[in-house]
């Protein structure tokens, strides 16, 4: 718990508000950000952190989604471009390399960073509100996603991150 | 078969499993030394000791197939050390087996807490006491509780007079085991299986060992088979008797051989004091220095800077302690890479069963010379460098070495040597085998490689010997259907090269057809920590590993001359092919070169072409983590001072694709 709020310190200081939703028995806390216009979160649980302006080292001959490494207190972490890797709309910015804002996963594959457009915030609802797969289109592979959950007009969309980085290229 | 052990004997187990294999690991050297030199008493002896303190520990624990075993294996050398048995090679196939099941059974019991079943070994043992018997003469005992080594009849004879007050139990136990003192049947009735165990017996015993009395004082009548002088070192060490023996540990008649083996002991280990260290804190260590060593060159590059923007005492200071600190951080380096290091021996002991089993199995006589096996590597080398060094040991033997016959024919001595040895080179160890079998005929090498297509006929031509040789590391090379059942796992010599280099080390092929092959490996001191050379290319910087390096000159057009597709680099009057670092890392050119780097990959020296030159650097190699694990080129990554990420280049592997072409593989 003190780790989580550790977290959210952080967030602050990033200038980032807290979005709290109802609370109810047993919670869910994602941190939330955007790809495109979706709003997406990830379990406050498998994030290791949030950081941006990261210097990033391009690796030649490596997958097209992997944008680069970076150095976390001297361990070396890839980063890559979720978007890609989720098979939506992208562009890399010229300054990716200088600019950009990471969050930091724990992953089957170890920690990898993901190249996020904005970090909205953390948000915590009950576990019943998630709904499972998700009507209608919306831009990301169902297969990739655990859930969603309405949010005062906004949708929430859960990413699994084991399936995400389990899948074989 | 699952093995329940006692919550307050695991310890002894553990205790157990590690010494249990120290003389396993030991024995297998010195049953081949045996081999060649079966009288030898002294190696007799150690080895019957070993078998009887393996037994001794594994009887406590009741490990029953291990006991089992070894204590036939016990009698057999008792026997071999009494000269009532002579070794063949026969028995020593059988005993040979017979450890490697001690080995089977200790390995499954250390994974699982599991022995095999008894079913499972009857057949050896049965082999065993086939030994046992069919070579002695007269010894019908088929108690498998009596080690009797003293002739026979002693136990047939009833009519040993014991002193009085001595229960019957005793006496029988005395009779059972007539070479024992009481100490010694004592350990006996230990090792008994828990249900036999006469616990009656013990506290007499002990009264008795506690007057000072021993087997002797019992029997009135003289016999030859009185305790002292067949006095053997117990079984055990005196913090494992059970309960009820508890208070023998304490009394002298078990204390003066407890002692007697500790000082043995000690003689086998060459009296080095040595702690047990778990690998991991050793890695952990390792890294941390790591880091410090990062930390010093950083530190090192801004007290450049600072000593040029100012000046002053303070300044001056300041370069001293870094001076110093400089220097301390270096011996550490060193100290904890020892820490890390092994004498190759762990691996040479291996050989000589190797060798020996290979040669029996293809009906071909060879000695093994191991030299240098003191020679220390990085525990991480020495563990990839097992199985190429046995592919390579078995290939010497099965394509090398040639049968006696044609040995004799060819006027050659009849029995082949094969020798193994390792040494220091500078900052590299070099690792070597060599045979003086039929060798490598560089024709016959093109020939098959034409045949599989590797080759064409117009590269074949133009090869040189030493070009030849190389073409035996290409996959698809290896002669897999006649390799098969010698060398068992199918590893190919491409596998071998592949994992050398994966090591950043380089194979050497010598070979002189009908005089033998020597093929060396060069091997760095350690993988942690590396020296490269920082060089930069479309905006980035790279480190190339140095041991790759041969030189480095300025890039200039003129020397630059187009051949057909490739382009190459006048180097003196030698033409290298040249290839930019851009094309091979696929990265954008902008054809602003400045320097050449030179490299060797394999016997062929390659020239790339680079935008930077930023000098030596020591760094610490660092994986790129699971995601990034198999890209072709990047070894891993290192954090520079400025704490960017600064990749590793495998110019080798970078290479690998051209390199074919290069030696001539048609794709």
């Amino acid at each position: 718990m003190s780790e989580a709020k550790g977290k959210e310190k952080e967030l602050s200081v990033l200038g980032v508000e807290e979005l709290i939703g109802e609370v109810h028995e047993k919670e869910v806390q994602v941190i939330a950000f955007k790809l495109n216009d979706e709003l997406v979160g990830v379990p406050i649980e498998q994030i290791i952190e949030i950081t941006n302006n990261r210097d990033l080292t391009p690796v030649p001959k490596a997958p097209s989604f992997v944008i680069g490494v970076m150095n976390l207190r001297g361990k070396i972490v890839p980063v890559i471009n979720l978007k890609e890797h989720l098979r939506i709309p992208y562009e890399i910015p010229e300054d990716i390399y200088q600019k950009n804002k990471i969050v930091i996963l724990e992953t089957p594959k170890g920690e990898v960073g993901v190249i996020v457009d904005e970090i909205v915030g953390s948000v915590k609802f009950p576990e019943s509100d998630v709904l499972p797969e998700p009507i209608g289109t919306i831009g990301i592979d169902v297969k990739f996603i655990s859930g969603v959950v309405q949010l005062d007009g906004d949708l929430l969309i859960l990413l699994n991150v084991e399936s995400i980085f389990n899948q074989e290229e | 078969m699952k093995v329940e052990i006692p919550e307050e004997l695991q310890e002894i187990l553990e205790e157990f499993l590690v010494e249990a294999e120290e003389i396993l690991e030991n024995l297998d050297q010195d049953l081949v030394d045996l081999e060649s030199n079966p009288e030898d008493k002294e190696l007799l002896n150690k080895i019957f000791r070993g078998m009887h303190t393996l037994k001794g520990g594994a009887g406590f624990l009741n490990l029953t197939p291990v006991v089992e075993i070894a204590h036939r294996i016990e009698d057999i050398f008792n026997k071999l050390r009494n000269d009532e048995l002579k070794l063949t090679p026969e028995i020593m196939d059988v005993i040979l087996e017979g450890i490697d099941k001690l080995k089977e059974a200790l390995q499954m019991l250390k994974e699982s807490q599991e022995l095999p079943d008894m079913e499972e070994i009857e057949g050896l043992l049965s082999q065993l006491d086939a030994v046992l018997k069919g070579e002695s003469p007269v010894s019908s005992e088929s108690s498998t509780e009596s080690s009797s080594s003293h002739s026979p009849e002693v136990q047939k004879e009833e009519e040993l007079e014991f002193v009085e007050g001595i229960s019957d139990k005793l006496k029988e136990l005395i009779k059972q085991f007539p070479d024992k003192d009481l100490a010694g049947i004592l350990e006996e009735i230990i090792l008994m299986p828990p249900d036999k165990r006469p616990m009656d017996v013990i506290p007499e015993i002990e009264k008795l060992i506690e007057e000072g009395k021993d087997v002797k004082d019992l029997i009135k009548k003289k016999e030859p088979s009185g305790g002292e002088e067949k006095k053997q070192p117990p079984p055990q060490r005196s913090e494992t008797p059970p309960a009820a023996t508890s208070e023998t540990a304490r009394t002298p008649a078990e204390k003066t051989p407890a002692s007697k083996q500790k000082t043995s002991k000690k003689q086998e280990k060459k009296s080095s004091e040595t702690i047990r260290v778990d690998v991991e804190r050793v890695e952990n260590l390792m890294n941390l220095v790591g880091e410090i060593v990062l930390d010093r060159n950083r530190i090192l590059r801004v007290t450049q800077d600072v000593e040029k923007e100012c000046r002053g005492e303070a300044v001056e200071k300041l370069v001293e302690a870094v001076t110093s600190l400089d220097r301390t951080v270096s011996d550490l380096q060193v100290a904890v890479m020892k820490l890390r290091m092994q004498p190759i021996k762990k691996i040479f002991s291996k050989f000589p069963r190797l060798v020996r089993d290979l040669a029996r199995k293809l009906n071909k006589k060879v000695q093994l010379i191991i030299e240098g096996e003191d020679t220390e590597l990085d525990r991480s080398i020495l563990d990839k460098l097992e199985d190429p060094l046995i592919h390579l040991v078995r290939n010497a033997l099965d394509h090398g070495i040639e049968p006696p016959e044609e040995r004799i024919a060819k006027g050659k001595p009849e029995v082949g040597t094969i020798r193994l040895f390792a040494y220091h080179e500078g900052d590299h160890i070099v690792v070597g085998i060599q045979d003086d079998g039929r060798g490598i005929d560089p024709e016959k090498v093109k020939k098959k490689a034409l045949e599989k297509g590797l080759i064409t006929p117009e590269q074949a031509a133009q090869m040189s010997d030493k070009e030849a040789y190389e073409l035996i590391f290409l996959p698809g090379f290896s002669t897999a259907d006649k390799v098969s059942d010698v060398s068992g796992r199918g590893v190919g010599m491409d596998v071998v090269a592949s994992t050398i280099h994966s090591l950043r080390g380089s194979i050497e092929i010598d070979s002189e057809p009908g005089k033998g092959t020597t093929i060396l490996l060069k091997l760095p001191l350690t993988v942690a920590i590396i020296r490269t050379l920082m060089l930069g290319c479309n905006g980035q910087v790279y480190a190339v590993p140095l041991h790759s390096v041969v030189e480095i000159v300025r890039y200039q057009e003129e020397q630059v001359k187009e051949v057909g597709s490739f382009r190459s680099f006048m180097l003196r009057d030698e033409v290298l092919p040249l290839f930019s670092l851009n094309e091979l890392l696929e990265v954008p050119d902008n054809n602003q070169k400045a320097f050449v780097v030179i490299v060797k990959v394999g016997e062929k020296l390659i020239a790339v072409s680079i935008e930077k030159l930023f000098g030596e650097e020591e760094i610490v190699i660092k994986s790129l983590g699971e995601l990034l694990s198999d890209i072709p080129g990047i070894a891993g990554a290192t954090i520079a001072g400025d704490g960017r990420v600064v990749l590793i280049l495998d110019l080798n592997s970078l290479l690998a694709d051209y390199k074919t072409k290069l030696i001539g593989v048609k794709r």
